[in-house]
């Protein structure tokens, strides 16, 4: 089986700090450490290579500091790596980092199984999975906290939200993303650590991916951080089912009600 | 005089008659001074009346040596400021109170975060470069962080990293000091030397006091078993690691480091004890970049694998195959990454030509896994303490009987063996992990009912004699207290107990200080 890990340098814990004038978060590479959650789908990724066989390729964007992540997956028993580098790039939304990984997801000749962490600890979001699996045109699931069964063609998952439990089978090829749970990440060997070090690392120019420029970077980003807080906990989850267009529906009834108060 | 420093000692104060050795004592008054003044004045009132002093930290010793044995308690917990700082030659020293706490000061340091509102002109101005300057680090790291300043300067401290660091003394640079009859004492390193053997100090209060030192002659390995003497010494240092029986340490200026730009770990494991020792070996032959080796025997690799199945706190500590039998830690600080690496290949050859896989090692390089590798280490007294607790429901008496021994390079493998053969024969459980770089390992029997605790405590002191014989020390860190105090006199002999009994009676005459400690019976402890 072909699985691609999606892995982001971020700053570490005690030293993130937010630009005052783009409100982004400041990126220099130095106290960089990998998404901790980027660590869980690289075992898991590691755990289904060992089950099923095959290759573990990590791949991430970013600034050429960043390919320190790829060692570091490389070192933890990845078998190679790749890093989407270019200005072009700088600056990217979720909806543009997705479309710049799915471009260079492609480059690599794409894959059955592309696992991406729950979310990085940077930004929150936990968008990047399901817009890179809606960029590629395959199925997903998120918040996977076990896998329950794996074969070359198929994986049975499971999911734990705040108040539903669900196991999933899932077709290949797909994308999970992968949350905290029999996954413990387990720590690079010494000879691991000196593969990584050794690693030769190719770098993909958004001219290699042959990337609508449009639609890479600070360019293809809609979207315009106007403020960062801490929502309040209202301690409140809802489950939404039904067909997509159904769901579609219901999320947009709910999106209009928390920015314009009930209809 | 403020009569009112000193109060009766009543029963919510019970917790300050005891410390981590579990042992119980008893005091009739208590105070807790907040200023090197009213340590003078509360030591000027007792001496009057001859009433022994009990010299408390934050009661974290496993000797007992901050268990009062009748008399006062001097709590020190309120003297927890930083007082000021100084640069010298690129260095920095900061001057405690000895109630500061371990952890509290390392975050401080690494924050750069210090209340300054008191400090004078000259301190201020140090701070500012200090906030400009690369981060900085306390070096000495017991395994319980919330030690205070002054316990670890009572006991010399150490801990894994003292390998290459040294114990707490190394990073001792001027202390403060009241006597017992309230006198005072200031020492700067460099500045007082004993002539051989013979020893002046000046007090404040322009008296002098000249003591004859001991003549042992110290074992050559980690030590803190009774008073630091040798020839044409430093005078401060025999104040560091005495145990709280010379004097009450006020003030105390500690020397800083910078951080270095990488710290890694890396743990190797081994089916055999011998081959962990002969991989201890091996990387003590690299003398740049390692800082700490510790060790944890079967035993304690077992304890872990029981925990992490048993109890969710445990759940995160890494998976432990089967085939692990002992596991030794190596830490690295090192100025490149280039250094690093260059030491991870020496490491992994000598993984392997002491019968370990390298492709079964552990590196921790980020700090979420060094933090998993700190939580490793820690799981392991944790759960040793934790199960002694669970026996003293049925046998209150039981506490953990743990040794505290190290021996010179050329005895390390005899005391292994001895270790091994008399636990065998006893048939105690015991688990065991430390310091293997210093030859020093904590063996802690875990006794199971009263006969194994008494045949651990007979262990013990066998343990004890045999280490003396060697040239070893009876403590290398916790220091002797009360608990150690029959095995200091296996280690010197009665005849050098005289002369450090004759040195205490210089300096306090009346035998008021950490009566117990150092010299004690052991049967006066609960």
């Amino acid at each position: 089986m072909k699985i691609i890990v999606c892995m982001k340098q971020v700053p570490a814990a005690a030293t993130a700090s937010i630009d005052p004038l783009t409100k982004t978060i400041v990126r220099t590479g130095r106290n960089a450490v990998t998404n901790p959650f980027d660590l869980y789908a690289l075992q898991t990724a590691l755990d289904i290579k060992s089950g099923v066989g095959g290759s573990v390729t990590a791949i991430t964007m970013g600034i050429p500091a960043a390919q320190k992540v790829l060692q570091d997956a490389i070192s933890r028993g990845a078998d190679d790596g790749a890093i989407l580098s270019d200005r072009a790039f700088a600056g990217a939304d979720t909806l543009a980092t997705s479309y710049a990984l799915s471009l260079g997801i492609n480059k690599l000749g794409g894959a059955d199984l592309i696992v991406c962490g729950k979310m990085a600890v940077d930004g929150d979001t936990a968008q990047i999975g399901p817009e890179l699996a809606q960029h590629l045109g395959i199925s997903h699931v998120s918040d996977v906290s076990e896998i329950l069964e794996m074969a070359p063609d198929h994986l049975v998952v499971r999911r734990v939200w705040d108040d539903v439990e669900q196991e999933l089978y899932l077709p290949l090829p797909a994308l999970i993303t992968v949350a905290k749970g029999q996954n413990l990440p387990q720590l690079p060997t010494i000879p691991g650590m000196l593969r990584g070090r050794a690693a030769q690392i190719p770098t993909f120019t958004a001219e290699d991916l042959q990337a609508d420029i449009a639609r890479c970077g600070l360019k293809g980003s809609p979207t315009q951080v106007v403020r960062t807080f801490t929502p309040p906990v209202r301690g409140e989850a809802q489950t939404i089912d039904g067909n997509e267009a159904q769901q579609a529906g219901q999320l947009v009834q709910i999106i209009r009600e928390v920015l314009h108060g009930a209809d | 005089m403020d009569q009112t420093l000193i109060r009766k000692l009543v029963s919510a104060d019970e917790e300050y008659l005891r410390d981590e050795s579990k042992k119980i004592g008893h005091a009739e008054t208590i105070s807790f001074p907040e200023t090197h003044e009213q340590v003078c004045q509360i030591m000027a009132q007792l001496y009057e009346t001859g009433t022994s002093v009990t010299v408390q930290g934050s009661r974290t010793g496993l000797a007992a040596a901050a268990v009062p044995f009748g008399g006062h308690v001097l709590n020190m917990s309120r003297m927890d400021k930083v007082l000021s700082m100084r640069a010298e030659d690129d260095r920095f020293y900061i001057t405690v109170q000895p109630g500061v706490i371990l952890q509290k000061l390392n975050k401080a340091i690494a924050a750069r975060s210090f209340d300054t509102s008191s400090w004078d002109e000259a301190s201020q101005e140090v701070y500012q470069s200090f906030l400009k300057a690369p981060v900085q680090m306390f070096t000495p790291d017991p395994t319980e962080s919330t030690a205070a300043i002054g316990g670890m300067v009572a006991c010399n401290a150490s801990g894994a990293r003292s390998y290459h660091y040294g114990a707490t003394r190394r990073h001792i640079q001027a202390v403060r000091a009241v006597l017992a009859n309230g006198q005072t004492i200031s020492l700067r390193r460099g500045e007082i030397f004993a002539k051989g053997l013979e020893l002046t100090i000046p007090t404040e209060q322009g008296d002098t006091i000249t003591v004859q030192l001991p003549s042992y002659k110290m074992p050559n390995c980690k030590n803190a078993s009774g008073y630091y003497c040798c020839e044409d010494m430093d005078a401060l240092d025999l104040f560091i690691g005495s145990d709280g029986t010379l004097a009450v340490l006020t003030e105390i200026e500690l020397s800083l480091l910078p951080v270095p730009a990488l710290t890694w770990g890396v743990s190797c494991f081994f089916q055999k004890e011998s081959q962990a020792a002969f991989y201890t070996k091996l990387a003590r032959q690299i003398k740049q970049g390692i800082v700490a080796i510790e060790y944890f025997d079967p035993c304690a690799l077992d304890i872990l694998r029981r925990q992490k199945a048993e109890s969710t706190a445990f759940a995160g500590l890494p998976f432990l195959p089967d085939s692990f039998g002992c596991a030794v830690y190596t830490e690295l600080h090192c100025d490149t990454e280039e250094q690093a690496y260059e030491l991870l290949e020496a490491l992994s050859q000598y993984c392997a030509a002491a019968g370990g896989d390298p492709d079964m090692t552990w590196v921790a390089s980020s700090d979420s896994d060094r933090d998993m590798l700190h939580f490793f280490r820690h799981a392991v007294p944790e759960s040793v303490n934790m199960q002694v607790e669970r026996t003293k429901h049925t046998y209150p008496e039981i506490t953990k009987v743990g040794g505290d021994l190290a021996v010179p390079d050329e005895y390390f493998e005899e005391l292994l063996e001895l270790y091994d053969s008399t636990l065998k024969e006893e048939g105690l459980q015991h688990a065991a992990w430390g310091h293997i770089g210093d030859n020093h390992i904590h063996v802690n029997i875990l006794p199971r009912d009263m006969d194994e605790y008494s045949r651990g405590k007979a262990l013990l002191a066998k343990w004890a004699g045999e280490v003396s014989r060697m040239g070893g020390a009876v403590s290398a860190e916790h220091g002797v207290g009360k608990l150690k105090a029959p095995f200091l006199e296996v280690m010197y002999g009665t005849e050098y107990i005289r002369e450090m009994a004759a040195l205490k009676a210089a300096f306090d005459p009346r035998w008021m200080l950490g009566r117990g400690n150092l010299f004690a019976p052991q049967e006066e402890v609960e």
